[in-house]
């Protein structure tokens, strides 16, 4: 049964992977890091994979867990050295797609969210992926009219980074 | 189109993370142990209650229940005694349940909210604990001070006085930093987000 379990969770976590990383990555500003919080992320959906029971989508659900891991479980870890600067990584460009202006703003767009405070990360972060306000509101745990002031305040704090 | 509108695009175009963890991998790190500061304040919280409570054990019961029997405190010594219990249950049980409660699945807010309960609880407790060794030392410094009155010149009486609060302050500011570094350098984030959170 547990082994099944086990099984479940692996492939849901290994599926839905990129949210973790594009949350670890603005949370965290170099490599090691970005591990160290991938790894503490995974270890708090797996101790909690048992309570997911499925009335949501496991994204929906692993959103949550992963947010709330990188806002207030996470610490940075005091061995961490800085590497290399996660914005000066450059993309692999799979899809044709694809073109360079993208991959710049995209760059842009992270080294500013990086800018922002946790709480304004992740506001951006939701209406980045499209999240409803009734979503984030229920993620975080503020009403929608408040997350709505919230949001607006965090989009005009990003345009003026991204535009000053 | 807004400025923010084809950022999103970008963002809602980006390849996958080039650094795709494998099944093997995401298994390994499952059983590694978490580093989260839940674990922490667990702790941390456990080990002032061992620290406070272990120093009933190096007391010298039958010295001090003589000394109380000297300035005709005994009762008062027994009800200390039975309110320190009292307070030391109802603490460890009260972060216990707090503890229990603090849940990663829970909406944002929630956790931390229940994560600063849990750590509140061990402040009252030290708190209290404080409130109960202050009352202790004052009742048995008046009483003491007026059962030797006639002994002390004014000018020792002062300079009694005077080491007293010294010592009180001084054990004040102790704890005062401790808690400083502890729980600044463990809660100074989770605090900052709860602020930025909770405000409107």
């Amino acid at each position: 049964m547990s082994e099944s379990l086990e099984d479940k969770f692996l492939n849901d976590f290994e599926t839905n992977q990129n949210i973790v990383h594009k949350i670890c990555r603005i949370y965290t500003t170099n490599s090691n890091d970005h591990n160290d919080l991938f790894q503490e992320i995974t270890i708090q959906v797996w101790k909690n994979y048992a309570k997911f029971r499925g009335d949501a989508k496991f994204s929906t659900w692993m959103y949550r867990v992963a947010l709330n891991t990188a806002i207030s479980l996470y610490r940075k870890s005091t061995k961490s050295v800085k590497t290399q600067d996660i914005s000066d990584i450059a993309f692999k460009i799979k899809s044709v797609d694809y073109d360079d202006t993208e991959e710049q703003q995209l760059k842009a767009l992270y080294k500013a969210i990086q800018n922002l405070n946790d709480i304004d990360k992740a506001l951006v972060f939701l209406y980045l992926e499209d999240k409803s306000y009734r979503e984030i509101s229920e993620t975080l745990g503020i009403s929608e009219v408040n997350a709505r002031v919230k949001m607006n305040r965090a989009k005009d704090k990003l345009k003026k980074i991204l535009n000053p | 189109m807004d400025l923010l509108d084809q950022y999103k695009k970008a963002w809602e175009n980006q390849p996958e993370n080039e650094q795709k963890v494998s099944k093997t991998d995401i298994y390994r790190m499952t059983k590694l142990r978490s580093s989260s500061i839940i674990k922490w304040i667990f702790l941390i919280g456990i080990m002032e209650f061992s620290l406070l409570t272990s120093s009933y054990f190096f007391m010298d019961y039958d010295y001090i229940n003589q000394q109380y029997k000297e300035l005709g405190l005994e009762n008062f010594y027994i009800l200390f005694q039975v309110a320190a219990y009292v307070v030391i249950i109802y603490f460890l049980r009260k972060f216990y349940l707090n503890y229990k409660n603090i849940s990663v699945t829970d909406n944002t807010k929630g956790l931390m909210n229940q994560i600063l309960k849990t750590r509140r609880t061990v402040k009252n407790y030290v708190l209290v604990n404080l409130i109960l060794a202050a009352i202790v030392m004052i009742i048995l410094f008046v009483k003491s001070f007026y059962t030797k009155i006639e002994e002390l010149t004014f000018s020792k009486s002062i300079t009694i006085i005077g080491i007293y609060i010294i010592v009180i302050i001084f054990i004040l500011f102790l704890f005062w930093l401790v808690y400083q570094l502890l729980y600044g350098i463990l809660l100074k984030k989770l605090n900052k987000n709860y602020r930025n959170l909770s405000d409107n």
